[in-house]
């Protein structure tokens, strides 16, 4: 098993912005969780992450207990969240370069070249990242979360603020990364591109996570049907 | 073996950061500058004794690292927060104390290269740049070494608090001032007499100097864990 999130729950002040949520991701598994803005989505991709500390429950990845051992884990992730997690002043080559180092990349050169040109930033290597459109930050995004190579990867809403040609971008490379055998985890409020990607979906409203179906028990329109009907409740 | 690498990787992406932002050095430079010529010009003409003006270039000298040294600080942990490279950071897995580590390092560097340009520049508008021989610059040198050291040690960790939060930029003259004032006082009263006679004429400065740079900074080495993770 990837992970496995036992009652998770993250608590604000008195409010429970995640509430017991419990879930679990296999090899080469795609968990999509749909929610709108306010669901408690980013905040539970950061406490996989290991980046939030939950207030109670349990987190497992990779068979560690990623709450206590959060140092021993972190290698095995590759996060994307809204935030870059890199250097702007700096170009992706030298991000690459600096974050491969920090993780030990083996053959870190050729390794940062190649990915930034599967990402489609071979032109723009030695340029600042502060240059970089909404998209193009997102494809430097996703080859950073890619650099070491992790089994996890954990994308919070990987298709907001990107044109048709990036969102089929990342729609390949997760399949890609899928195909590979690793455990993903994708947050997102659009039902269309969730339920292309994913293999197992979940909704998650007011801080819960309910699981709805996997991919082959529901069609993409039953899947719309369902998440507006949830929200209009 | 990995723990050094990690920390080298670190200082180097730390000070290529402070050298590329170059309207960040002008400002520091030009900031300690401003310190330096306000003391001279205001306090002087008032000293015409050389022992005098030796106690003033300490009180500027400290006063203008002190400054300068938050402004550093603070501009060092902006660049991590702004989009969450700090985060990213974490994200590999590094030790929060050897980041801290790595943070001290890199802090005191580009200090210790202010205050070696700085204090020529002190010491000549002041009028006693002709009687500092080598000997006295490298003492000189050392105590500054030592007072850095310390005030980064509890500087960094009070910055990584500081600057998480809102208006943390002035919080952390707020916080950070009253707990270095030992360092201050340790380091001004170690530069007065390095500077009129060339030697430490009294041990109780020097000591507090280097037992407060320690203490603080195996203090803030043990807590860092803690601060950089919460």
């Amino acid at each position: 098993m990837r992970l496995r999130a036992s009652q998770l729950t993250k608590e604000f002040g008195h409010r429970a912005i995640v509430e017991n949520v419990t879930f679990s991701v296999q090899p080469g598994e795609v968990v999509t969780i749909f929610g709108p803005n306010g669901a408690g989505k980013t905040t539970l991709i950061k406490i996989l992450a290991t980046l939030l500390k939950p207030t109670s429950g349990d987190l497992e990845i990779e068979g560690t207990d990623a709450i206590a051992d959060f140092s021993d884990v972190r290698s095995a992730l590759g996060v994307v969240i809204h935030e870059m997690l890199a250097y702007p002043m700096f170009s992706p080559y030298e991000n690459l370069k600096f974050f491969g180092q920090m993780y030990g990349v083996k053959q870190l050169e050729a390794r940062a070249t190649t990915l930034l040109a599967e990402v489609g930033l071979q032109r723009f290597i030695h340029e600042p990242l502060h240059i970089f459109s909404r998209g193009m930050t997102q494809r430097f995004m996703i080859a950073r979360a890619l650099l070491h190579s992790p089994s996890v990867l954990l994308f919070d809403e990987p298709f907001s603020g990107l044109d048709a040609s990036a969102q089929q971008f990342v729609l390949r490379r997760v399949a890609e990364e899928q195909q590979n055998g690793k455990g993903i985890v994708i947050t997102t409020h659009n039902t269309e591109l969730g339920y292309l990607v994913g293999t197992r979906f979940f909704f998650m409203i007011d801080g819960r996570l309910e699981e709805i179906a996997r991919k082959d028990e529901i069609t993409a329109e039953t899947l719309l049907l369902m998440y507006e009907a949830r929200l209009a409740l | 073996m990995k723990a050094l690498r990690q920390i080298g990787t670190l200082v180097r992406k730390d000070l290529a950061l402070q050298f590329r932002s170059k309207e960040t050095l002008v400002l520091i430079f030009v900031f300690s500058v401003l310190v330096v010529l306000i003391f001279a010009f205001a306090f002087g003409p008032i000293f015409p004794e050389r022992a005098e003006r030796c106690k003033l270039a300490a009180s500027v000298l400290w006063t203008a690292f002190v400054f300068a040294g938050i402004i550093i600080l603070n501009r060092s942990f902006v660049v991590e927060r702004s989009h969450s490279a700090l985060h990213g950071i974490r994200l590999t897995g590094v030790d929060a104390s050897n980041l801290y580590l790595s943070k001290v390092v890199s802090n005191v560097v580009s200090l210790l290269l202010l205050e070696i340009v700085i204090t020529p520049i002190a010491l000549q508008f002041l009028d006693l740049l002709n009687g500092v021989t080598v000997g006295v610059v490298l003492k000189l040198i050392g105590v500054l070494s030592m007072g850095t050291l310390g005030f980064c040690a509890v500087g960094v960790l009070l910055a990584v608090m500081s600057t998480s939060t809102s208006g943390g930029e002035s919080l952390l003259s707020v916080i950070l001032l009253p707990v270095v004032v030992p360092i201050i006082i340790g380091g001004a009263k170690c530069t007065v007499p390095l500077l009129v006679t060339g030697g430490v004429d009294n041990w109780f400065w020097l000591n507090l100097l280097i037992g407060c740079s320690l203490v603080f900074l195996a203090s803030a080495y043990l807590l860092a864990g803690a601060v950089i993770e919460e």
